[in-house]
């Protein structure tokens, strides 16, 4: 552990002092001795980097690279989940991400469980040893909203959700939501001013907005003040994504969102009818 | 007069009895926005479509509705009628189905029926109130037209633009025109020399001042729309850049090579079809004893399709060496002959009477090719009378099928038209053969599937034609690039401001109408007005909603939605 | 298609249907032409493409009163918008997955991309949704619900 916060101060102070980089965003301990997010711009200022506890630093990143200039170049002391939602910034056009250095590290095993995580690292950890992630469908927390029939879980989300009081903390502490406006904020999608929230709407636009761009970095439930398993939500769709494209948001630079292409581009090998459509014809080709 | 006049129509009775039009009429005149409420009896016939034209135009109201019958029916044409009285703005007029799509089909729930009739004129009142209208884009239309590709179907698009007054340059990566005529002796099924075939289009072209003939040139960049092309063009001398208002491509096709097969390559006895015309073309005798393979590597795994001209070619050559000497022994192999039509169908009753054998394999009991240091037999086991047999053979031709050229998906992506999975430009419907995606790019010949050398050059003036209806026009609005009479819907619109620029429509939209663009800094998205076809895909991608189609903004669809189902009663 | 039986008490569930414009919409009128009678309590909404259809429209109408959502397309394969159809019918699927996390179910979700250009059809497909569907349990009318179920930590 103190190896690894060590790698990390040594290798952000190399930066800063090669002036490779022009800041880099980590946690830091303050002169409170309070740890938070700061951006350290003097090599000297870099013993007081934290690597703990979990902040996602991804939407932060975001904002410094607009508020800099456009020649500041940035390194971010982050974890494999920070890694992902950077990478799926990018893919959106958010920032140049040749203006990025990732100094990755990768999660202990209790933070891995803690966060339900399995990929507790980052592609190129930049400090520490990869270890295996956590099948999160295997955990009793997860496992345990996804069975029953539907009445069952209609009764199950209903009280999770109708807990919910608007505070917008899961859309804000997401890494992903970026739009100005946002579609929750706006009447046709969602009532403002309705406090508890129309449940469909509200969370379930949120939920698939993020279906193939989540990071699954929990940042949303960790937010939230009444306790939603959020990730939950989109743990089913990830999977399903994996399942059935074999894509995984946060990983391939080069590789769009399967939901935005149609299926000839999705499998060169062509495409069949699905079976989830409802259709009498065979699977014809071109 | 502010607010919408609805108008009811009785169809002679044909939906009244299912529907109360009494009590829709009261309901709706209720609604909010609801200026008159008229019901007529047959809004279709010319004296009730007059008045409801006059009292719309006098009223001065700001929209008007429909409930009448389906937009399939006549009530697509009082739209129209309608729309035009707007100026051609479909946004103030609306038309609401309650005869098919109501009345008819609920004729055992009146109450139902009815209650179903006022949810449905809600909603569309709800959309009138937000529907808009997309401002339409018009560009100067370039009289000018490349044809890539001097083959059968490019040469014969060339001609027919050229002789319609318009410049062409016809580019070709060859040295002339003629494409696999060249390559030919004799073309089914007039059996005429391909080369007495190819001399006057040769020499038409060379006469043609209008037609400019580039030759060992390749096109390496193209940007631009429907009537606004610019394209770059790379030669051994240089680069041309040429500004043309449409695109045909006509680059044809290749010759698939039977490496390994059937002991080719190995024998030099075992031929295909086109070096068995070459040797035709230079005269040379064919042997004795001759036999014909068919569907090599073709209806197999790897290109189950079937190229649809090798039959006919490997007939043609068979019947050639009968007819040329009654005493060769001419035998076909083949799995399924496809010779379609009256023409091609009477070809191979003539090849028969000539005396070809036809023998039928199975796909899965190939013939085997066998002998020693040359050909000297073929083995095949007949699946119609389920016989081994051996036939004698001095030389064995494979009928091959033709593939698409590997610069096919180069092209496709300079022009951003889509090719199928074995590499041949794709049509943009079954309907539509000779267009693709792009409007203004047309196809024809084999780059878009084998085809016979008549067939790419009537292919190939039919492309000419639709390229003509763009280039005769002095401007194109973007609203006509539509095969719809009332035009297309609308274009894609971005809000100004609110476009994150995540390239969530770039991805998705099937026309590369959107591209993101630098404003200011920041990525955002911008959308071509004529390259969009309106079918809404990037609405639906969008996050937050900034790129909009006006005419099917989401909040005229919110207000249908929300307007769908009136309150239930408690349950 | 049977007539709806009128001594039945139970509501019959409230469908909204998006029809493509070129098929599905083309089978609805079909459908009316030939006086296939279907239970009145489904409302269509014309579209150009299934892919404009947004997923938020879908849940927008769910929280709007709706039983069951129809999205109909063209034949994949068939799509006049150059396969944007395929793009849709994948995206209704992720869709499909949330609603059966939250149990709404999937099955609320009618995706019928193919059938619908006829009228037979187009009757078929919606008659059978418009019978196997129950209403949609109270999930957007929770007020009441609000149950002490545990937090997740």
């Amino acid at each position: 552990m103190l190896e690894l916060i060590h790698s990390i101060r040594e290798k952000s102070r190399e930066l800063l002092a090669a002036g490779r980089v022009d800041g880099v965003l980590c946690l830091a301990r303050d002169r409170f001795d309070v740890v938070q997010p700061r951006l350290i711009l003097r090599a000297e200022k870099t013993g007081s980097i934290e690597t703990s506890p979990k902040w996602n630093l991804a939407k932060l990143a975001l904002r410094t690279l607009r508020r800099a200039g456009p020649s500041f170049r940035l390194a971010v002391a982050c974890r494999g989940c920070d890694e992902r939602a950077l990478l799926e910034l990018a893919k959106r056009n958010q920032f140049d991400p040749t203006r990025i250095t990732l100094l990755g590290y990768t999660c202990s095993r209790e933070q891995a469980e803690s966060c339900l995580c399995d990929r507790p690292y980052p592609e190129k950890p930049a400090a520490g040893e990869k270890i295996e992630g956590v099948d999160p469908f295997a955990d009793p927390r997860v496992s345990a909203l996804l069975t029953g029939d539907e009445g069952e879980r209609t009764a199950r989300w209903t009280g999770l959700l109708g807990r919910c009081i608007k505070c917008y903390g899961c859309r804000n502490a997401c890494p992903i939501c970026v739009c100005t406006p946002c579609k929750l904020e706006d009447d046709l999608w969602v009532e403002r001013a309705v406090v508890p929230t129309e449940l469909i709407p509200y969370h379930l636009i949120r939920a698939f907005h993020l279906s193939d761009t989540c990071v699954a970095c929990g940042a949303c439930q960790d937010a939230c003040p009444v306790g939603i398993p959020l990730l939950a939500l989109q743990l089913v769709m990830r999977r399903r994504l994996r399942e059935r494209y074999g894509y995984e948001a946060g990983l391939e630079a080069d590789r769009k969102s399967p939901l935005l292409m149609d299926f000839d581009h999705a499998s060169p090998a062509g495409f069949e009818l699905p079976a989830w459509t409802v259709s009498s014809e065979a699977p014809h080709e071109r | 007069m502010p607010g919408v006049m609805v108008f009811l129509c009785r169809c002679c009775g044909r939906i009244p009895p299912t529907v109360d039009l009494l009590a829709l009429g009261e309901k709706i005149g209720r609604e909010e926005g609801v200026a008159v409420v008229e019901t007529r009896d047959t809004l279709c016939l010319p004296e009730d479509r007059a008045a409801m034209l006059r009292s719309f135009e006098e009223s001065g109201a700001s929209g008007i509705l429909v409930a009448a019958c389906s937009p399939y029916g006549k009530a697509g044409d009082v739209v129209t009628t309608l729309s035009a009285a707007c100026d051609g703005d479909r946004s103030h007029v609306r038309l609401v189905d309650i005869r098919e799509g109501c009345a008819w089909i609920h004729r055992g729930d009146p109450a139902g029926a009815t209650a179903k009739a006022g949810d449905l004129i809600r909603m569309n009142l709800g959309f009138l109130r937000h529907g808009k209208r997309s401002a339409d884009a018009v560009v100067a239309v370039r009289p000018e037209c490349i044809v890539v590709g001097a083959g059968s179907a490019g040469m014969a698009a060339a001609l027919s633009i050229a002789r319609a007054g318009h410049r062409v340059h016809l580019v070709e990566r060859g040295m002339g025109g003629g494409g696999m005529l060249k390559l030919l002796s004799h073309v089914y099924p007039t059996d005429a020399g391909a080369e007495e075939k190819l001399k006057p289009s040769l020499e038409a072209i060379s006469a043609q001042p209008l037609i400019v003939f580039h030759a060992k040139t390749r096109v390496v960049a193209a940007t631009g729309y429907a009537g606004d092309f610019k394209i770059r063009l790379a030669s051994g001398t240089g680069e041309t850049n040429l500004h043309v208002g449409a695109v045909i491509l006509a680059t044809g096709a290749g010759v698939w090579l039977p490496r390994g097969l059937y002991r080719y390559g190995e024998l030099k006895e075992v031929l295909t079809l086109m070096e068995l015309e070459r040797r035709r073309r230079e005269g040379r005798e064919s042997p004795r004893r001759t036999v014909f393979i068919h569907c090599v590597g073709a209806r197999c795994p790897e290109r189950p399709y079937c190229a649809t001209i090798c039959c006919p070619s490997s007939i043609k050559n068979a019947a050639w060496i009968k007819r040329a000497d009654p005493g060769a022994e001419v035998t076909i192999l083949h799995r399924d002959i496809m010779m379609p039509g009256a023409i091609l169908e009477r070809y191979y009753r003539g090849a028969l009477e000539a005396g070809v054998r036809f023998v039928r394999f199975a796909a899965d009991a190939p013939p085997v090719v066998s002998g020693d240091g040359k050909v000297e037999n073929v083995s095949v086991f007949d699946a119609i009378n389920g016989v081994e047999r051996e036939i004698a053979a001095d030389q064995v031709i494979l009928s091959t099928p033709l593939v698409a050229n590997a610069d096919n998906a180069k092209l496709a992506d300079l022009f951003h038209i889509g090719i199928d999975r074995y590499g041949f430009f794709r049509e943009d419907d079954p309907l539509h053969p000779l267009e693709t995606r792009q409007a203004g790019v047309f196809i024809c010949g084999s780059a878009r599937w084998p085809v016979a050398s008549g067939d790419a050059a009537a292919q190939g003036e039919g492309a000419a034609m639709k390229a003509l209806a763009i280039l005769g026009r002095e401007r194109l609005s973007a609203r006509s690039l539509s095969r719809l009479p009332e035009g297309k819907l609308g274009h894609a619109r971005i809000e100004d401001g609110f476009c994150s620029g995540c390239g969530n429509c770039v991805a998705v939209c099937p026309y590369e109408a959107c591209a993101l663009q630098k404003v200011g800094g920041a990525l955002v998205s911008r959308a071509n007005k004529m390259r969009c076809r309106a079918c809404g895909s990037c609405m639906s991608v969008c996050p937050n909603g900034t790129i909009q189609m006006p005419e099917h903004n989401a909040r005229a669809v919110g207000a249908m939605i929300r307007r769908a189902f009136s309150p239930r009663e408690a349950r | 298609m049977n007539a709806p039986e009128t001594t039945d008490k139970k509501p019959s569930p409230r469908v909204l249907v998006f029809a493509c414009r070129w098929c599905a919409l083309i089978g609805a009128d079909a459908a009316g032409r030939k006086k296939t009678e279907l239970p009145a309590s489904f409302r269509v909404i014309p579209v150009e493409c299934a892919s404009m259809v947004e997923p938020d429209s879908v849940l927008r109408a769910l929280a709007s009163g709706a039983d069951g959502v129809a999205v109909m397309g063209c034949h994949l394969g068939g799509c006049r918008f150059n396969d944007a159809n395929h793009v849709a019918v994948k995206r209704m699927e992720a869709l499909g997955d949330l609603l059966d996390t939250v149990g709404i179910g999937r099955r609320r979700l009618l995706l019928s991309f193919g059938t619908a250009h006829e009228g037979h059809e187009f009757a078929e497909v919606l008659g059978n949704f418009l019978r196997e569907l129950g209403p949609l349990p109270e999930l957007t009318r929770w007020r009441k619900t609000l149950l002490n179920l545990p937090a997740f930590r």
